[in-house]
């Protein structure tokens, strides 16, 4: 029971840290609302007993690639003007109508389908060995893979991102 | 617990508003916040449906964790291109940088 | 060798057409003795062919064929068949080809091209007895085009004259009206009994496994080519233009062999149009008509050639109504004496011409029997021949169809046939009279007029006698005299053979319609002067304008091409450049440049405005989706 009205409390929490992220005019504001929302969706995991994505999520998610963008957007400043720049492009209506409109399809979908199994159980949680398990030895390859890219990818961000002589 | 369609339309509700929030904005960085919030709310309805209805192989799981992996080098990069954009540009602005056109 | 190697007869000419055709121009005297040595050969084999047949029976054919072609469920087999027609035709063909060789080795002399000439009749005759042999429709259609070509040919030897080739180029065309008929009703032919081969249809046919209505069609498909190639009513028009040719090519082909090639077809298939009901009747009238109108209209020419051109379509149309009254056998024997006699007059009419350098009209020509005797008495004997005067070979022959006509009940083709055969002996009586007798009308002629070297009256006078005697085979006696089995109605027959009855009310009335042909013409002409060749056209001009102009046939047909065809063929250039070139192929091109300058447009170059539409279109297939789900 008290899980549940947990659960509610985080439900509003991430939706509004969400809506904070796209509807914000201040930059640095949209970033503080993006940590909110991940560290929501990490409290999800947790209530999914799947300790390990949480922590995961928590690392890097909200650790990591938040300290990535805000790097990124301290040095893609234009200007100290003080005014504050406009953030929404001329597409706001259109947009407004297609995420409308998916919300309704996916919601609609998501509530009407019978999902198999017995809905209110309890979700089982999922150990941290079925996940190593299946991720080093089912999926060991994509793994690999995975990690070459990732090292890859991050290579060419330094290849891109460094300055040229003279620049 | 709650059932699984609670999950199923709170990460919809995420995914909705990381659509929008790539479409309507200027910035590229802010574009990036709407492609990350679309891939948080797919992996956390990938781990719901692993957790609900497939306890042995958990794939959804995985899924996610390769999600958090690729999703963390698209990041790098994209901020690497944004860095570079801004310096020759010296806008952030992606309506500004039109110039492949008819 | 039998009758079973006949087809050596037709070989031996057409390989020779190959070794003059190449090397013809090399050979000493350019190989004219090749030819006649090819076409003598064939006619010494004809002998032993007709000795073996007459062996054999006389009466039975002889058949042998090789498997020509075997794929799935077609089989196609080629070969002869030789029974009294054929062997009819092998006769004549040979003999005539002969003499008309001959004869050539002294009219063209000097002519360019000379070797050519000798080849393509060559191929002529080859293809002809092979016609004449052949078991099955197709190869009989292969042969009635060859023969098309080598008449074409000959006709344009003379290419440097317009006239000849815009000739050659209408008798072609004229012919081939005709054979496109001629391949639908082999055709319809074979759908219905599933061969090609003559017998084979026959005996279906007779077994009752064609609908008659069918076979009607068909048949007149078939007797559209006929038509064509026998240049009968309404496809007259090219024959007279075709006297473009060098005479010896009017003598036998189109007076002799190739003309009749269509009265052969018909004999040979006259089993099919006896069960087609009506199929005799239409015969009879396009013969009958022919012969009237043909005898008409030769009475108002005045070029030797064309009278004698018009005179043979009258003939063919004669034997047509011996063919339309189911009497076989009477229209090859006409055919037979036609074509000796005929070929004589057009050999002597080439005589003529050689001697007087190329004078064809008759108004500058007359009184020249005192000065080419042989040329003129043999023409004397053909003319009485044509003429139907006893007791020449002409007589018999007509006799004998004037006689036939008395299966269609009502006398009318009798009387039609017997005016038809009235004209024939005034116009032949007037040619006679204006070349030959009389006043000369042309002093310049007259002088350089001799009679020709032998080459040319050796044939004059070989046909001459066999004009004079080939009658005679009608009578019982006379053929079995010779080996056959009796006259020539019993050689040849349909369903049995008949014995010549002499008939004095017959011979009566042809006695009648000679004398009156032959005394009204001489009451006009004779003397040959310049106001009597001219009295016919003063009595009714109008009527004279009519016979010269050959009833307006080739005014109407020009009429037809040039505004029909042509007429149309504007529309179609109208439609190629309107519809196809300037809609379908610049329109199109055009439509995709401006489609290219319109969609542009959507490469804005700005990446919100690509995501945007990513977004509706994944938002649009959802939608898609939930809508065919339910």
């Amino acid at each position: 029971m008290a899980t549940e009205v947990l659960w509610w409390i985080f439900a509003v929490l991430i939706v509004a840290a969400s809506a904070g992220v796209v509807f914000s005019r201040s930059v640095i504001h949209s970033a503080i609302f993006f940590i909110g929302s991940l560290a929501g969706v990490g409290a999800m995991y947790a209530f999914l007993n799947v300790e390990f994505l949480a922590l995961v999520q928590f690392l890097i998610y909200a650790g990591a690639v938040t300290v990535l963008i805000l790097l990124a957007l301290m040095l893609t400043r234009s200007g100290t003007t003080g005014l504050p720049e406009r953030t929404d492009g001329p597409q706001k209506p259109f947009a407004i109508v297609v995420g409308a409109t998916l919300m309704g399809i996916l919601i609609a979908v998501a509530v009407h389908t019978s999902w198999p199994g017995n809905l209110s159980d309890k979700p089982r949680g999922i150990a941290i060995d079925a996940i190593s398990n299946r991720l080093f030895l089912d999926y060991g390859a994509p793994f690999i893979i995975a990690s070459a890219l990732l090292l890859v990818a991050l290579v060419g961000a330094i290849i891109l991102a460094r300055q040229e002589e003279g620049e | 617990m709650v059932p699984l369609s609670n999950y199923l339309v709170l990460s919809a509700i995420i995914f909705s508003l990381g659509a929008y929030g790539v479409l309507a904005r200027r910035n590229a960085v802010l574009i990036l916040f709407g492609v990350e919030l679309m891939l948080n709310a797919v992996s956390l309805n990938f781990v719901a449906f692993a957790a609900y209805l497939d306890p042995d192989k958990i794939t959804g799981a995985i899924f996610a964790v390769f999600v958090i992996i690729v999703a963390a080098a698209e990041v790098a990069l994209a901020l690497a291109i944004i860095i570079r954009l801004f310096r020759n540009r010296a806008t952030a602005n992606v309506d500004e940088v039109a110039t492949l056109k008819w | 060798m039998g009758a079973e190697q006949a087809w050596l007869l037709a070989a031996i000419p057409a390989g020779m057409f190959l070794v003059l055709a190449l090397f013809g121009r090399y050979l000493p005297r350019k190989g004219d003795y090749l030819g006649v040595l090819a076409i003598g050969t064939s006619f010494v084999l004809f002998f032993f062919v007709l000795h073996d047949f007459l062996h054999a029976g006389g009466h039975a054919a002889i058949l042998t064929s090789i498997d020509w072609s075997d794929v799935g469920n077609f089989h196609l087999r080629q070969g002869i068949y030789v029974d009294p027609i054929t062997i009819v035709m092998l006769g004549v063909v040979t003999s005539v080809g002969l003499m008309v060789n001959i004869f050539s080795v002294g009219y063209m002399e000097g002519e360019a091209r000379y070797y050519w000439f000798f080849a393509v009749l060559q191929l002529f005759v080859g293809s002809m007895l092979m016609l004449v042999l052949a078991d099955n429709l197709l190869l009989v259609y292969m042969c009635w085009e060859l023969m098309g070509l080598c008449s074409f040919l000959l006709i344009g030897f003379y290419w440097e004259k317009r006239s000849a080739t815009e000739a050659a180029k209408k008798s072609f065309i004229t012919t081939r009206i005709g054979d496109v008929g001629l391949l639908i009703g082999i055709i319809l032919l074979w759908k219905a009994t599933g061969t090609f081969n003559i017998q084979d249809i026959i005996h279906q046919a007779q077994a009752g496994q064609i609908g008659h209505t069918y076979l009607f069609v068909s048949v007149m498909f078939v007797f559209l080519g006929c038509m064509g190639k026998s240049a009968q009513i309404p496809f007259h028009v090219w024959l007279p233009d075709a006297m473009e040719g060098p005479t010896p090519v009017s003598a036998l082909i189109h007076a002799a062999t190739m003309v009749v090639a269509g009265v052969y077809l018909c004999a040979r298939l006259l089993p099919l149009f006896e069960i087609a009901d009506g199929a005799m009747l239409v015969v009879t009238i396009v013969g009958l008509v022919t012969a009237v109108l043909t005898g008409f209209m030769a009475i108002a020419q005045t070029d030797i050639k064309k009278v004698l051109a018009y005179s043979t379509i009258g003939q063919l149309g004669f034997m047509f109504v011996a063919l339309g009254c189911g009497r076989p056998d009477v229209a090859m024997f006409h055919l037979m004496a036609h074509a000796f006699f005929k070929s004589l007059l057009f050999l002597g009419s080439g005589s003529v011409i050689h001697a007087t350098h190329h004078n064809q009209e008759m108004d500058k020509l007359g009184g020249l029997w005192k000065k080419m005797p042989i040329t003129g008495t043999t023409f004397l004997a053909g003319s009485l021949a044509l003429a139907g005067v006893i007791p020449f070979a002409g007589f018999w022959s007509k006799d004998e169809i004037l006689h036939a006509t008395e299966t269609w009940s009502g006398g009318w083709v009798f009387l039609l046939l017997s005016f038809a055969a009235i004209l024939t002996a005034f116009y032949t009586t007037r040619l006679f009279i204006r070349t030959f007798m009389g006043q000369h009308m042309d002093d310049e002629v007259y002088e350089h007029t001799h009679e020709s070297g032998f080459t040319m009256t050796f044939p004059l006078i070989f046909l001459g006698i066999l004009s004079c005697i080939a009658g005679f085979v009608v009578w019982h006696g006379v053929g079995t005299a010779l080996g056959f089995p009796g006259g020539i109605t019993e050689f040849v027959y349909l369903h049995e053979p008949e014995r010549y009855h002499f008939e004095w009310a017959l011979l009566g009335a042809s006695v009648l319609i000679f004398g009156i042909g032959i005394f009204s013409a001489a009451w006009l002409y004779w003397g040959n002067s310049t106001e009597k060749s001219t009295k016919l056209a003063e009595w009714n001009p109008g009527l004279y304008q009519l016979l010269v102009h050959n009833f307006y046939f080739d005014d109407l047909y020009q009429a037809v091409i040039d505004r029909g065809l042509l007429g149309f063929s504007y529309v179609v250039a109208w439609f190629d450049r309107y519809v196809v070139n300037d809609t379908g192929i610049d329109g199109s091109a055009q439509f995709t440049g401006y489609s290219g300058f319109i969609m542009k447009y959507l490469q804005s170059g700005r990446v919100p405005n690509y995501a945007m539409g990513m977004a509706l279109g994944i938002v649009g297939l959802a939608i898609a989706g939930l809508v065919v789900r339910g």
